[in-house]
């Protein structure tokens, strides 16, 4: 599904990333883990040509993303993305920034899109706010539409980019339990995330980035409970402080 | 002599401001819709990644902003026709003059305005597969567009009072008509003053008309 073989990125003299190789198969949930800082944003932004990598290669379901021939428009629909900070579209109703997508880039009907966006919004809990603007959502009802979005376009694989870190506590759990069904869907998914518990859960591998290398890969009960690694044990031992 | 007040050449001045009132706004209408197409090419060419187009808008905005407006006027009516042989009919060149004129700061409000939206509405449309033009178009777009109407309409009242400039190439709009007047009066105080309140009543308008635009956009919720 998705290839990333020695992948480099640097920004300017700041070398964030140095050689990932990363291979993820269809309906595999990879949590990728780590200090800020250590890259692992970045890993996923390249999975979207978000970030330009500076040298390195990227298969997305067969499409190689920096080949001249590769429309990187279709290959994006085919990686949605959930971001931190929702972007949702503020001067659209729910509804709309849902069925932007279908409509302009799919070629769908508005009546079409209307009735899948509908859907989508009863999936993620939220059929009654279809109407209402994004300013009028708390943020796990944003976060929610966000994935909405990402699915109407029917992706083969989702991209979190640390879906709950700008949530208040109380809203986390709402976000992750839709992401737990979509899990159970057998949707392919990569989240970069700091919720340890949703890893443990539902990741099938959980990969530890730091200092733009991996340094753990592995099932989630071997990463958390059985590793040596003692960068990572440094790492859980800080995160658990916390909470 | 002591000056006398004489409230009736006012009353006698108003109705025969009316023709200059009329090409005043006919000038400002016109000259800032194209000003607000240039505007918006220019504001766009301004945040290409291209240099050389980036480079070329700049420019222009830098020699419109950087010069005195009376000056293009003058060089647009008296110094083209000069070098080219091709004359321009004055009402031409003071719409020509207030577009290129206004033309400029739009290309900057547009600009700005562009620039202001979060980076993440960009990635967000790209994200779900829209080209480069799609997200300009339905995302960045109407996002930008709400942020301009503030300085498009002060934009709008500084144009019109602009008008008054093309008085030196005989536009015979509100200034110029006004000038006239006095020209077979001789009551400079009362005339000017009426045409001064004539400008007011106008930019007035302006302002209460977009306070109502901008209120019904705020009213309707989404930034």
């Amino acid at each position: 599904m998705i290839n990333i073989k020695n992948l480099h990125k640097n920004f300017g003299d700041l070398e964030v990333l140095k050689g990932i190789d990363l291979s993820i198969k269809a309906g595999q949930v990879v949590c990728i883990i780590g200090p800020s800082g250590s890259g692992k944003s970045t890993v996923l932004r390249c999975i979207n040509r978000l970030e330009e990598l500076t040298s390195g290669q990227i298969v997305v379901d067969g499409h190689d993303l920096y080949a001249p021939e590769t429309d990187i428009n279709y290959v994006r629909t085919e990686a949605g993305m959930v971001f931190q900070q929702f972007n949702l579209f503020p001067h659209m109703t729910v509804l709309q920034n849902v069925t932007l997508g279908p409509i302009k880039v799919r070629g769908m009907s508005k009546t079409e899109a209307n009735k899948l966006g509908e859907e989508l919004l009863k999936k993620v809990g939220l059929a009654e706010k279809a109407k209402n603007y994004p300013d009028q959502l708390s943020g796990g009802q944003k976060q929610r539409v966000a994935i909405a979005r990402s699915l109407a376009l029917k992706p083969k694989v989702i991209l979190f980019d640390e879906p709950t870190s700008a949530l208040d506590p109380e809203l986390v759990g709402e976000v992750l339990e839709v992401m737990k069904t979509l899990a159970r869907e057998g949707m392919t998914m990569v989240v970069v995330t700091h919720e340890m518990e949703f890893a443990r859960d539902v990741a099938d591998r959980v990969i530890f980035i730091d200092k733009g290398v991996i340094q753990v890969d592995g099932p989630p009960a071997e990463v958390f409970d059985s590793s040596k690694n003692p960068r990572l044990n440094d790492f859980l031992g800080k995160v658990a402080h916390q909470h | 002599m002591a000056f006398k007040f004489e409230p009736d050449v006012m009353v006698e001045t108003f109705p025969l401001l009316l023709s200059g009132v009329k090409l005043t706004i006919i000038i400002t209408l016109c000259g800032l819709l194209i000003g607000f197409a240039i505007g918006v090419i220019c504001g766009l060419m301004k945040l290409s990644k291209n240099l050389l187009i980036s480079k070329l808008a700049g420019s222009y905005v830098e020699i419109i902003r950087g010069t005195p407006l009376i000056v293009q006027v003058m060089f647009l009516y008296f110094g083209i026709p000069m070098a080219s042989g091709l004359r321009i009919p004055p009402l031409t060149a003071g719409v020509i003059a207030i577009a290129l004129n206004s033309g400029a700061y739009i290309a900057e409000i547009v600009r700005g305005a562009v620039q202001s939206i979060d980076y993440g509405q960009r990635e967000a449309g790209r994200s779900i597969g829209l080209t480069k033009i799609q997200t300009m178009r339905y995302i960045i777009w109407p996002q930008s567009f709400r942020r301009m109407i503030p300085p498009l309409g002060n934009q709008f009242i500084i144009s019109l009072k602009d008008t008054s400039l093309l008085v030196v190439i005989g536009v015979a709009e509100l200034t110029r008509v006004g000038q006239e007047i006095i020209a077979v009066n001789f009551r400079a105080f009362e005339v000017w003053l009426t045409v001064g309140l004539v400008y007011l009543m106008m930019t007035l308008t302006i302002s209460r008309v977009l306070k109502t635009v901008e209120n019904r956009i705020e009213r309707r919720g989404a930034r």
